[in-house]
């Protein structure tokens, strides 16, 4: 067995083995420095990863050489390697955009902590993606949910509220953890295995009408219920908008981008791959219970979106309404409808990241990250207002942005399903998209800066700077990403159609 | 289809590379305005390339929400006018070489890009698009000189072009509940039974009022004499003749444009003999040319209006320039005020003799070999009224164009004007011109060979006596006519009048009208929206309330409604799991 073989485990093992080094480094910098290279290696893995994928076709590995389906199975698809080239790609861009960022929010001594929390939080996220075996995802899981926890209570030195943020996001998130761990228990107590291919086979086997039983819809409804709580779906998103806007700045545009796309994903396979949408149950929970859902998201969150005073909180409640759209993609129960909705989990980290970013540098000059710190942001930091005018132009959804992309293939995707009201209400919601990204674009623009009072000066009294290079670089690179995959969308949408169509062929 | 599918479809048109062109020039800073007019001869060299690179055939078929459209179809009747459009382009940004306005770098390329989209359309949907870009483009050459009359006028302009683009619009619709289809294909004005059809007079009316049909004439004269010196020039050329693409390509052979296009050869004539401003003369002379092709085509001499199309672009054009040329040098394109300029500008005077020869379509011009080929169709038709109309407008056409324009600038009265002769850019565009209408004169095989329908053009020679002998006839008789009207002075002197036109009805009854109707609108609206103001209010009220940073939606919540509205949608789901 060569190293080759064992492409599958190297991102998550390198991370978990090396991340409590972190700790044993005294030295902020260096914490940094080893961050970003085994962020980075991971990132190299997955997308070598993603290359033999798209070339050879689905990658099983036996954690240990133990066989599936007793043994954990690594279980590497399309699918999944496009989230991990997104979750270990953004962490390892959040990684070198945060040092100038996290030094000003907490405590030195705490560097090399937040670091080990960091990695550790990827690797979770990671495994989470990554496994074929329901109970490993479960406890991946956890992994990124505890240290995400850890990180976003970081902020507690800049904002006290970040304490309660993350208390109430962890409850929360035990919470659609013990709901999706329920749905794994009925699911093994109906099929007796936890390995998802094993899963979907025991499903589908068996005399007919045994299949699905009521078990087996009970632990759907559990699974997403638990999984959509993570996601930050409509209703059970009001832990989302504080956790994102009081955690440190670098962290919300790692966890923005990565977290709940990964709930997404995950609800994804257990649709598509373990109970499979020719069962009628799903068909029913898809149409009735995610479409209204996500339609709520879209349109609710958004409006909210549009009047809030605080840049972070704002973003954060789009993000509860650009999750919508991956959930109404997903709803259509299509092909088309699941390419659209993994196009958008990619796209949505891509924008949404860099918009996160570019509030990092305002916070990190200014030292707010409310309106007001972005007034004739053009005359002062021109670098970091024109990265948050693409990538809110991004995520409006204007044409050569990835944005546009996204919205492009939902369209498509819910006229080819046949429901063309939802295309129209996807058109509306952008307009509130409009609305709420082209507030800010205005004073951006348009104000000018304020020429006294607290925000005249940065934070140490000097004239205001452009932030310095080692935040604008990653920004930028992700900015251009936006630009790049929203012209060549040959890249996402072709690997997004085929994972796609993996998916809908069930568990292979 | 995909985005990608739709940027390479848009990628591989020539339009599109000038258009983005044009708003590249308009990117440039003022500072470096001198670089523009390079960029845009720059753009053009590239857009023919591509043309040239493509061939023949269709391009861009994509299916949008299940449509197919195709958004680039060369052949060759579209081959023709795209070839001449990028011809007329290049010589338009050489002759305004000295131009350093951003609006105005930027109309002379986005403008014909739209023309050039227009004519290489391949489905309504996309003609619609380019057809309103022209008219949005082109309306910042008429507001170029940036005085308030410009301005109004513009507004007038943008009015009846956005009537035209609205009644397109119109017509597609109606195209495509009869037929399902939105291929721009022949679509004709009558139906089997013979009987109008809505959707082809919809279409018709959209296409006459870009080509200015009698009565729709009147925005020519208004905007394009008031538009800068190079301005007008681009004006003249594309708008009238992307309709009589259009024309051509939807209503072939169709009889009632014998007689709006003969109408069209005729009546401009008196309009022009009589008006004192030369600009306005030539603007009188478009529609006169203008009549020659949409006659054509009702003739179904498709070679007849593509050719003339062609050899009209390059010598009107000419015309233009020089007469823009002595305005240049001396501001003021008056009869009155002109005269006499041979002195000092004798090249200009020989370029602008060659344009008038080339007009006048005297043998060895441009002119002649794509004029004869309407004339020739009309004898062959047997229609011999028409044939007789078109050869007294052709007569027209020399009294007014050919010899009026040089005769008044250069010639005449002596104004006492000592102007120098024209910048180098302007002689080098006029000196192409001329060029073209000498050298195609002559040999005109590759012209011909690019007409679209080339077994007719087979068995046509332009230079057999009949022909010749024909012309010249006309050509002598309408000289001597001018001659002996002068020296009768009976030939109406050059005064300075104010001409009016049949737009008056809709310029001073018509606008009282209009602002009737204004008024009586803002009533009903107000109130309307008297009724209805209260509501959206309140509406808006309540969504703030519910979605503000204090309402409902955007409170921070305390833990226990968190886990309350997680247990409510897990219920909900159960239901939906376990029940339905």
């Amino acid at each position: 067995m060569t190293i080759a073989d064992q492409l599958p485990v190297l991102p998550i093992i390198l991370p978990l083995v090396l991340a409590p080094f972190a700790i044993l480094l005294r030295n902020g910098r260096a914490a940094h420095v080893f961050a970003v290279v085994v962020c980075g290696a991971a990132f190299a893995f997955c997308a070598m990863l993603l290359a033999r994928v798209t070339a050879e076709g689905v990658i099983s590995y036996a954690l240990g050489d133990w066989a599936p389906p007793i043994g954990i199975e690594y279980r590497v698809d399309l699918a999944n390697a496009l989230v991990m080239l997104l979750v270990s790609g953004v962490a390892t861009l959040a990684a070198a955009f945060s040092y100038a960022s996290i030094r000003t929010e907490i405590d030195d001594r705490q560097l090399p902590l937040f670091y080990a929390a960091f990695m550790i939080c990827m690797t979770g996220l990671l495994g989470v993606t990554v496994t074929g075996d329901a109970f490993n995802v479960f406890v991946f899981l956890e992994i990124s949910s505890l240290s995400t926890y850890a990180l976003v209570a970081l902020g507690a030195r800049v904002d006290r509220r970040a304490l309660t943020a993350a208390f109430n996001y962890l409850v929360m998130g035990t919470l659609g953890a013990t709901f999706f761990v329920i749905g794994l228990g009925l699911i093994y107590q109906a099929t007796g295995t936890l390995n998802m291919a094993d899963i979907r086979a025991q499903l589908s086997a068996g005399p007919p009408g045994a299949m699905p039983n009521s078990m087996v819809e009970a632990a759907f409804a559990f699974i997403l219920v638990g999984m959509g709580l993570k996601a930050a779906a409509f209703p059970m998103h009001l832990w989302m908008p504080n956790a994102y806007a009081y955690a440190p700045s670098a962290v919300s545009a790692f966890i923005a981008a990565a977290s709940t796309k990964v709930a997404v994903y995950v609800l994804i396979r257990f649709t598509f791959t373990i109970f499979g949408s020719d069962f009628d149950f799903i068909d029913a929970m898809l149409t009735y219970v995610l479409t209204p859902i996500a339609l709520a998201g879209m349109f609710f969150a958004s409006i909210v979106a549009v009047f809030q005073e605080d840049v972070k909180r704002m973003l954060a409640y789009s993000s509860v309404g650009q999750i919508g759209y991956m959930l109404l993609g997903i709803s259509f129960g299509t092909e088309a409808g699941l390419q659209a909705s993994l196009i958008h989990i990619f796209n949505h980290g891509l924008m949404k990241s860099a918009l996160f970013m570019a509030v990092a540098c305002v916070m990190l000059r200014l030292g707010v990250h409310t309106c007001s710190g972005f007034h004739g942001l053009t005359k002062r930091m021109p670098f970091t207002a024109a990265a948050f005018i693409f990538s809110g132009l991004s995520l409006v959804g204007v044409p050569l942005t990835v944005g546009f992309v996204s919205k492009w293939y939902l369209l498509q995707a819910a006229f080819d399903a046949g429901r063309p009201w939802a295309g129209f209400l996807i058109v509306a919601s952008s307009l509130i998209a409009v609305v709420y990204v082209g507030r800010v674009i205005e004073l951006i623009l348009l104000r000018d800066p304020p020429s006294e009072g607290l925000l005249a000066n940065d934070v140490d009294g000097n004239p205001v700077r452009e932030a310095p290079l080692s935040m604008l670089i990653p920004m930028w690179v992700l900015v251009g990403a936006n630009i790049y995959f929203g012209l060549r969308t040959d890249l996402t949408a072709e690997i997004a159609g085929r994972a796609a169509a993996a998916l809908m062929g069930g568990a292979q | 289809m995909s985005p990608e599918s739709l940027f390479a479809a848009l990628a591989i048109n020539p339009a599109v590379i000038l258009f983005a062109g044009a708003a590249l020039a308009a990117l440039l800073p003022g500072a470096q305005s001198a670089l523009r007019r390079p960029l845009m001869l720059a753009v053009i060299a590239m857009s023919a390339a591509q043309l040239a690179r493509l061939g023949l055939g269709e391009w861009g078929a994509l299916t949008i929400f299940g449509e197919p459209v195709t958004m680039l179809r060369i052949d060759p009747l579209s081959r023709l006018f795209a070839i001449v459009f990028h011809i007329a382009a290049a010589l338009n940004v050489v002759y305004g070489w000295h131009v350093r306005d951003r609006a105005q770098d930027f109309a002379s390329l986005a403008y014909p890009a739209a023309a050039l989209g227009g004519v290489t359309s391949g489905d309504l949907v996309t003609l619609f698009v380019w057809w309103e870009i022209a008219a949005i483009t082109s309306v910042f050459l008429v507001w170029a000189p940036g005085t308030r009359m410009t301005f109004l006028t513009g507004m007038r302009y943008l009015v009846i072009q956005v009537l035209s683009g609205t009644l397109l619009l119109a017509g597609v619709v109606l195209v495509y509940r009869e037929t399902g289809s939105l291929a721009f294909n022949e679509i004709g004005l009558r139906d089997a039974s013979g009987a109008v059809k809505a959707s082809g007079l919809v279409l018709f009316i959209a296409f006459g009022i870009k080509a200015a049909f009698p009565l729709l004439h009147n925005w020519v004269q208004d905007a394009y004499p008031k538009s800068t010196i190079a301005g007008s020039i681009v004006l003249s050329i594309f708008t009238t003749k992307l309709a009589v693409a259009s024309l051509a390509r939807a209503f072939p052979a169709e009889p009632a444009l014998i007689y709006i296009g003969a109408t069209m050869t005729i009546f401009p004539i008196f309009f022009a003999l009589i008006e004192n401003d030369l600009r306005k003369v030539l603007c009188y002379s478009i529609n006169n040319q203008v009549g020659f092709m949409v006659c054509a085509i009702g003739l179904g001499s498709i070679n007849g209006a593509a050719g003339y199309a062609f050899g009209n672009i390059i010598f009107e054009g000419l015309l233009f320039m020089a007469l823009g040329a002595a305005m240049f040098r001396t501001g003021t394109s008056m009869a009155t005020e002109l005269g006499g300029l041979y002195r000092t500008m004798p090249l200009t005077m020989i370029l602008c003799i060659v344009g008038a020869l080339s007009i006048s379509a005297f043998p060895g011009t441009l002119g002649f070999v794509t004029k004869g080929l309407i004339i020739d169709a009309a004898g062959e038709g047997h229609l011999f009224w028409i044939w007789l109309a078109l050869l007294f407008a052709s007569a027209g056409v020399l009294e007014h164009a050919g010899i009026k324009i040089p005769f008044f600038t250069f010639f005449a009265h002596d104004s006492g004007k000592r102007p120098a002769e024209a910048p180098l850019p302007m002689l080098i565009a006029m000196g192409v011109s001329a060029a073209l209408c000498v050298l195609l004169g002559l040999f005109p095989a590759p012209l011909y060979a690019l007409l679209p329908d080339q077994a007719a053009i087979a068995e046509y020679h332009p230079y057999t006596a009949y022909h010749v002998v024909e012309q010249l006839q006309l050509l002598v008789w309408a000289t001597i006519a001018f001659g002996v009207l002068k020296a009768m002075k009976w030939y109406p002197a050059e005064v300075p009048s104010t001409n009016l036109d049949t737009d008056w009805l809709y310029r001073a009854p018509g606008r009282s009208l209009m602002f009737w109707a204004v008024d009586a609108a803002k009533a009903v609206w107000t109130l309307a929206w008297r009724g209805f103001q209260g509501r959206v209010v309140a509406a808006f009220a309540r969504v703030y309330q519910v979605h503000g940073p204090e309402g409902q939606l955007a409170r921070a919540w305390p833990i226990g409604f968190m886990a309350l509205s997680v247990a409510a949608t897990l219920a909900f789901a159960l239901v939906f799991a376990l029940v339905v």
